[in-house]
């Protein structure tokens, strides 16, 4: 089934009606949600199995510099990728943030089977023959892939099915993390774009459907494990500080250098690239070989091992290098992986490279290097991914341990800052444009300032009529008017506090008691010539009509209430209906702020 | 009207039933997955089982072989197979220790610490690691905290013996006698008595400056092989330390009766401390003896006293415009110096400051003319009051 079919939903077909059709969809979201999650944890972890299991097979049980098979495993791995993602699986390569964001935006939420099972077996044998990449991204485009497959079975509607596969990738990202905050914050973050409670419930119970399969293998205990911090001194915050710039400058370095060599590569001919994963893994070999096997593969053992001080300051800053440089060959070269691990790999080394100097240097200070590691992992995640609030969850989520806030938020706010003023554009977005996509910026949308009602707001021209007072008053007021250029449209205040307003013709039409004539605000040479008229027969007409309230000719139907803080766009509708709309205060009902029109609408549009 | 009502019905219920069927066979699918995934993980635990414990199995063996740097490589593999096993951390930890990685051990443990604080093993090896830092008081609150945390392995009742001992020879080291005295004492009283142990303790009070309890255990060590030169020996010093002569000289010469034809440099050591014990009884003016032997005893006591003065002022060691010496000499032409035995007897207040003339006149001829050797020396002893327990950091 292919995307255009999909898109033709079930309901449609079969002749229900729309109501019944949106509960039906409605219900199944939620349910097929903790499938879903269901589903996409137990792929997520036979594909950690399968990592792991290639990993012992490939590399051995204890790789150790100088084994010859760190150079061959990657590389013979390499070439069987190249071929596969070449005649096989060509949709595998990439990253599978921005593929599930294509599915999200361009191809109605259709991935395909083929691509799911690609990622699936191409990135395990990526990782586990060493290759510098991370399991999170390929676990992520798993959940969307399954979120995919289940959810055309079903005939949705085509905006459901878009829905379902940023559903499958937080379900798939949580399993993967075993941090369902986390996932459903980068996909809200990253994804998605936008807080929608339609959509929240089922990533939701995606999620945590995918968290509670993980947890039944996996056991519940966090992924790192650190002291509690406790900051004695305030002025450690200082290094925290510092920690937040070296990731910021450091997440720069990560992402010029992706951007420089990936376009590089993928310029090549198409029978160059084969030669990509190979020649990539033969390098990511060479650095184990030569004496750093710790940057192969995901690498959490080693950022486990940092926690734990078990490496000097020098040998964390040559990790912190060599993982940016492994992580760019395999990743530039088009073999499938994710970057989520490196990226918490170089940012733990760096944090245990700060915590370690600060240590030698102010041997007072209480920080554990295992605390600074761990900040260090969220800094780059926040600089490098620019996801600043999924980072300080991940952070509190993989350790268990909330202690660690303040300093996390102050790092990853500074890092956050930096990279987005060294790179103004962020890596997934360089990436869709290095693939000749061009999807939302996410970030660019969170920046977004949108206009509200206070920015094409007017004071009030136009005339204001009391609903409250006869005809003959409202006539005798809207005398005063005549002449006046602003009195087009006409504001009659109702005592209910809420207010109409009224064309020129309506008012009149009220006014002089007959029905509103089309042809008569056209036909009036100046506004209220005729209610002058009117006002000098009135002494002639029946008392009882002189006596009828204003607001009784106008019926029951109100302008809508609208405040100044409302979006700009919100006040477009009611033009069809209004011809000015009243802007009225939060606090007290129904007193004016301004008013605005169409043309007022159009006109601050136009300003942008 | 009627029929549309009808299809409409119709197409709703086969959609249900469609959507029921779907739901079921996700349902199946979710159930199958599950179990497969079941079996595969099981078998793929089991492995990482099997690696885990042959990685440390050669991590312990290379631990005990002292080669730590092995072990650790060894043990961080296990640990990547088996993460969070707690007996792998610790050989990790202690491994790193080994390797004098301290720092790294060091915060191994304090990680393992965080999850476990009351763990006695955890506490002992923050302990030691505390220790060859120098932080003191760190290494008394972690040895504190391993007395009385837990201990999975093992006789609990033991182990904090052990430790409380270990935490008393710090102390020692750190010259605070008084509150290694305090863990001896309650570790010396927690467990049965046995030669070994007797001994050891007894070595243990001796070295916190604390003879009366180590003649104690000593004599323990006496009860469970009387015929033990080692804890005769110790005895027989402890009790010399404590100016019981007699009984010094009694088990000193029951070891060297004992030892036999040995000729050691302890026997010799012991040899000479019998002699100077033996010595000792022939001196002490102890009240106890009948009044003319006491006097008998002062008065030679007194010439050997007069003796050292002599030969120090003839080597010009004595300077005789010293004012503590011209007192010194004004009180050798008084009363106490020249009464005789027969004076001494009538007087017997005046038995003590001719006692107290000739300690007097040593300790100054001490100071003024270098060591005393022979019975002079053992007059200095004499002089000094029988050791106690000594205070307080001695």
């Amino acid at each position: 089934m292919n995307s255009s079919q999909s898109s033709a939903s079930t309901s449609s077909v079969l002749s229900i009606d729309p109501r019944a059709a949106s509960i039906r969809e409605e219900r199944l979201l939620l349910l097929l949600s903790i499938f879903v999650g269901i589903i996409s944890g137990l792929l997520v972890v036979s594909f950690r199995m399968a990592i792991d299991w290639l990993t012992v097979l490939l590399q051995g049980s204890s790789p150790a510099p100088h084994q010859l098979r760190l150079l061959e495993v990657p590389t013979i791995a390499g070439l069987i990728i190249a071929l596969l993602v070449r005649f096989v699986f060509p949709a595998a390569r990439g990253s599978g943030v921005n593929q599930t964001k294509a599915a999200l935006y361009i191809s109605n939420g259709y991935i395909s089977t083929r691509t799911v099972l690609g990622k699936f077996l191409l990135s395990a044998l990526a990782i586990g023959s060493g290759h510098s990449l991370g399991p999170e991204d390929p676990s992520l485009q798993i959940g969307a892939g399954v979120a995919s497959l289940i959810s055309r079975r079903f005939g949705l509607s085509r905006a459901r099915l878009r829905l379902f596969a940023p559903i499958g990738a937080a379900a798939g990202l949580a399993a993967a993390f075993n941090a369902p905050i986390s996932a459903i914050l980068f996909v809200i973050e990253e994804v998605i774009g936008n807080w929608s409670a339609a959509v929240l419930g089922s990533v939701v119970l995606s999620a945590i459907s995918a968290v509670v399969v993980a947890r039944w293998f996996w056991g519940a205990e966090p992924m790192f494990r650190i002291p509690v911090v406790n900051l004695v001194d305030p002025r450690e915050l200082m290094a925290y500080a510092v920690l937040g710039v070296i990731g910021g400058v450091a997440s720069l370095g990560f992402t010029k250098a992706l951007g420089w060599l990936r376009p590089m590569l993928r310029r090549q001919p198409a029978n160059w690239q084969l030669i990509h994963p190979p020649a990539a893994g033969f390098l990511v070999g060479c650095i184990g070989y030569f004496g750093l096997p710790q940057i192969m593969g995901a690498g959490y053992e080693t950022i486990d091992q940092a926690m734990h001080g078990q490496f000097a300051l020098k040998l964390l800053l040559l990790l912190a290098l060599f993982k940016i440089i492994a992580t760019t060959l395999s990743f530039s070269s088009g073999t499938p992986g994710g970057m989520f691990a490196p990226t918490l790999f170089i940012g733990a080394m760096l944090g245990g490279a700060v915590g370690a100097f600060e240590h030698n240097l102010l041997p007072h200070l209480t920080g554990s290097i295992a605390s600074y590691a761990l900040v260090g992992m969220g800094v780059l995640f926040a600089a490098f991914l620019r996801a600043p609030l999924t980072s300080v969850f991940m952070v509190l989520e993989v350790s268990g341990n909330y202690s660690i806030i303040l300093p996390v938020i102050l790092s990853n706010t500074i890092a956050y800052l930096l990279s987005r003023a060294l790179q103004p554009v962020p890596i997934f977005e360089i990436f869709t444009h290095q693939d000749g996509l061009y999807l939302p910026s996410m970030e660019e949308q969170r920046e977004e300032s949108n206009l509200h009602l206070e920015d094409a707001l007017h004071g009030v021209t136009a005339p204001v009529l009391q609903g409250s007072e006869s005809l003959a008053s409202s006539a005798s007021a809207y005398a005063q008017y005549a002449g006046s250029p602003d009195s087009t449209a006409i504001l009659v205040q109702c005592s209910d506090g809420l207010w109409y307003a009224a064309t020129r013709a309506e008012v009149e039409s009220i006014l002089i008691g007959s029905a509103p004539d089309p042809a008569a605000p056209a036909a009036a040479s100046q506004p209220g010539e005729d209610i002058k008229a009117m006002a000098g027969d009135s002494a002639a007409s029946p008392e009882s009509d002189a006596n009828t309230k204003l607001e009784q000719r106008l019926g029951s139907e109100r302008t809508p209430v609208l405040f100044p803080d409302l979006p700009l766009a919100s006040a477009l509708p009611h033009f069809r209906r209004w011809p000015l709309l009243p802007v009225t205060n939060r606090a007290v009902r129904g007193a004016l702020e301004g008013t605005i029109s169409l043309e007022d609408v159009l006109k601050r549009y136009q300003q942008r | 009207m009627a029929l549309k009502i009808s299809d409409s019905a119709i197409d709703r219920r086969s959609l249900v039933i469609r959507d029921t069927i779907s739901l079921l066979a996700i349902l199946l699918i979710t159930s199958v997955l599950f179990v497969c995934t079941l079996f595969l993980f099981h078998s793929f635990s089991t492995h990482r089982a099997e690696l885990a414990e042959r990685w440390s199995d050669r991590g312990r063996r290379a631990l005990a072989a002292n080669k730590p740097q092995e072990a650790i490589s060894d043990l961080r593999t296990a640990l990547s197979y088996a993460p969070g096993t707690r007996s792998y951390e610790l050989l990790l930890a202690q491994a790193l220790g080994h390797a004098g990685r301290q720092d790294e051990s060091y915060n191994y443990f304090l990680g393992l610490h965080e999850t476990a604080p009351g763990d006695g093993d955890i506490n002992l090896a923050l302990a030691r690691l505390a220790a060859q830092k120098g932080n003191r008081d760190e290494a008394v609150q972690d040895y504190r905290a391993a007395i009385y945390g837990t201990w999975g392995r093992g006789n609990g009742v033991e182990r904090r013996a052990a430790v409380r001992t270990e935490l008393a020879r710090y102390l020692i080291e750190q010259q605070d006698f008084q509150n290694a005295r305090m863990e001896l004492l309650i570790a010396g009283g927690n467990g049965s008595d046995s030669y070994d142990r007797d001994m050891k303790f007894g070595h243990l009070f001796e070295a916190a400056k604390d003879p009366k309890n180590a003649a104690i255990y000593y004599q323990k060590a006496i009860a469970s092989r009387p015929g033990d030169a080692s804890a005769l020996e110790a005895a027989g010093r402890v009790a010399y330390s404590l100016a019981e002569y007699v009984t010094a000289h009694r088990l000193l010469d029951r070891a060297a009766d004992i030892r036999g034809q040995h000729h050691s440099t302890e026997a010799a050591t012991d040899a000479d401390l019998a002699h100077n014990a033996a010595r000792l009884v022939e001196l002490n003016p102890a009240p106890s003896l009948p009044p003319r032997q006491r006097i008998a005893r002062i008065i030679a006591i007194r010439s050997i006293a007069k003796k050292r003065l002599d030969a120090c002022e003839r080597n010009g060691g004595a300077q005789s415009s010293s004012p503590k010496l011209q007192s010194l000499n004004a009180r050798w032409a008084g009363p106490e110096a020249t009464s005789n035995s027969t004076t001494l007897l009538r007087d017997p207040a005046r038995q003590d400051e001719a006692l107290q003339l000739a300690f007097d006149t040593e300790r100054m001829m001490q100071s003024n003319c270098g060591a005393a050797t022979g019975d002079d020396a053992l007059l200095l002893r004499l002089a000094e009051p029988p050791k106690e327990t000594r205070s307080t950091n001695e």
